[in-house]
């Protein structure tokens, strides 16, 4: 346990390197570890023993025979289950996809495997990523590491309880308003958010497709670098994938560039919403990134009052429109309709979605539907893709003057499970520092204000946004400010 | 104020193609009209002469060779594929009868 507690990417690929450990060893290690551990964080939906033992045995033949290994051969993930890995089940967390198996990889998970990165099982998540605590999966709740009443955030949950938990190194979620950077914050890992476009979402569930990115959960920033620059490119199954040149300062920032970036503090995200705990560490981190000489300076997002509404707009309104391809004809079917079957394909359509959505799925298929409906379009709808427009160009603005800003990720500590389930607004407010990103297509990352294992404080992470595809400033600072804390 | 009423519920229900128990309809329709009534606030936003952002990327016409291909890059076959389709026969994807009564 202390061994796995330990671990990074680095260190496993320096042990395995130095024959220190195989990778069959340690990938043994960890579901030993979690057979145990997991009774209690319910952080996995399903394991996959066998093929990860045989992934990790390939790794050691090929250390064997003297090949030089990737950074990620024979580092133990956790995936998040809304993404495809080809042979294994992937239910979204839902009822209605409970018998379904991928029948291809993701593109993320194809570039995972051709590094010899070893897949440990399945995460859990809220369904189909719809929700900020995990308490939305049709089959468990999964509990936050640093105190089992709270949730572990949402909706990759299961994913950043894993990591935190030392259940696996890594991670993958997917983030559509902060559902990697919100459950990152409050289990204390790093998460990010990249760019609109920097990885692509083939093999990914779609939630909602202008909003949708796939990215890692780690435990230091070093490690998010490493399975970004491994993940990231264009791929022509996702036509919204951009080829961008990353130098090497992705992976090795260098102090005197990461000095001359300026960082900009948005007043309207320090105004209110955060509680007092939460703001005391969003402080510290920020007087820690002025004592690595960085000039920090206040700027303004004007439109951000605005984003809720927007982003409650926008993205139910392509949620409604990606679940229509869940008809209880094409993927799985729930079992108990078999039996009595009903007469014509519509009334499969309306039996099958009546009992295979959870409430908040059903939540959102309404409230997009209403939105998206004949005259109600252009009052919603339309109006919202405005909003989103001066959003992104307050954005725009802002980084004339600097080149990264940073803002609280979640407005409070880890909730307790059950505390905001029955007020659906009450739980939207979770992402209100989040999503903004999102509508504005930039990367952000969650990096944890200080080390809390071993603490009885919560977690609290801080977030650094960047400019459009300079995932390296971001990742850079964090880098630096991970040396200092 | 918005106020979604049962015949709204129940038009919104037939156009998702999904039924909705008793039950649930009351909490629905509050939920529904605190989360619209919430989106008022975006009356108060001046949006003249503002073009809409119509999605998450600048790019735009992303074309491919209009050749047919086997999905090799995809690592899934049309078998896998097939197989994963809950009723299937000789290849065909079954499905129930669409219109009306089944014979």
């Amino acid at each position: 346990m202390t061994f796995l507690k330990d671990l990074t990417i680095k260190k496993i690929h320096d042990g395995l390197v130095n024959k220190e450990f195989t990778a069959f060893e340690l990938t043994k290690e960890f579901f030993d570890y979690i057979e145990t551990k997991d009774k209690d964080v319910q952080a996995y939906l399903s394991l996959d023993k066998d093929g990860a033992l045989a992934a990790a045995e390939a790794v050691d033949i090929a250390i064997t025979k003297g090949e030089e290994i990737g950074m990620l051969a024979g580092v133990p993930m956790a995936i998040k289950d809304n993404l495809l890995v080809k042979g294994l089940p992937a239910t979204a967390a839902s009822k209605m996809l409970e018998n379904y198996t991928a029948a291809y990889d993701a593109t993320v998970i194809k570039k995972l495997k051709e590094a010899g990165a070893i897949f440990l099982g399945k995460a859990n998540m809220d369904e189909f990523a719809m929700g900020s605590s995990t308490e939305n999966s049709a089959f468990k709740a999964t509990k936050n590491p640093h105190d089992l009443e709270r949730v572990p955030g949402g909706s990759s949950g299961g994913s950043a309880a894993a990591v935190a938990a030392h259940m696996a190194v890594a991670a993958l979620g997917t983030d559509t308003g902060g559902s990697i950077r919100q459950p990152a914050s409050l289990c204390g890992v790093v998460g990010l958010k990249p760019t609109y476009g920097a990885v692509s979402r083939s093999g990914a569930i779609a939630m909602a497709s202008s909003l949708d990115q796939i990215g890692p959960l780690t435990k230091t920033v070093e490690d998010a670098a490493i399975v970004f620059s491994v993940i990231k490119g264009k791929d022509p199954l996702d036509a919204t994938s951009v080829d961008v040149v990353y130098g090497d300062e992705l992976l090795n920032p260098k102090l005197e560039d990461i000095k001359k970036l300026r960082i900009g503090l948005p007043k309207e995200y320090f105004i209110e919403g955060m509680d007092d705990y939460t703001k005391g560490e969003i402080n510290k981190a920020i007087e820690k990134i002025k004592s690595l000489g960085i000039e920090v300076k206040e700027i303004s997002l004007p439109n951000t009052k605005h984003a809720l509404s927007c982003y409650y707009i926008i993205m139910p309104a392509e949620v409604s429109s990606n679940m229509a391809r869940f008809d209880g004809i094409r993927y799985s079917r729930l079992d108990a309709l078999q039996e009595n079957e009903p007469k014509t394909l519509l009334g499969i359509y309306h039996e099958q979605r009546g009992q295979g959505f959870g409430k908040e799925v059903r939540r959102r298929i309404m409230l997009g539907t209403y939105v998206l409906s004949s005259g109600y379009y252009d009052a919603y709808y339309a109006k919202a893709q405005k909003v989103r427009k001066l959003i992104k160009e307050d954005f725009d603005n802002a980084f004339k003057e600097v080149d990264v800003i940073l803002t609280p990720v979640s407005p409070t500590a880890a909730f307790k499970i059950g505390e905001k389930t029955s007020d659906p607004l009450q739980m939207y407010l979770s992402d209100i520092f989040t999503l903004t990103l999102n509508l504005a297509g930039l990367p952000g990352i969650s990096i944890p204000v200080k080390q809390y294992e071993g603490t009885s404080e919560l977690p609290v992470g801080f977030q650094l946004v960047g400019k459009a595809f300079r995932e390296a400033d971001i990742l850079g600072i964090g880098q630096f400010y991970e040396r200092i804390r | 104020m918005t106020h979604i009423t049962e015949e709204t519920l129940e038009y919104l229900a037939k156009l998702a193609r999904m039924d909705l128990a008793d039950s649930e309809k009351a909490k629905l329709a509050g939920d529904l009209e605190e989360i619209l009534n919430h989106f008022e606030e975006l009356n108060e936003v001046d949006t003249t002469n503002v073009e809409p952002m119509t999605g998450g990327t600048a790019q735009r016409n992303v074309f491919r060779e209009d050749e047919a291909e086997t999905r090799k890059e995809m690592n899934g076959s049309a078998d896998d594929i097939i197989a994963a389709f809950p009723s299937h026969e000789r290849g065909y994807l079954k499905v129930p009868a669409v219109f009306g009564e089944q014979e």
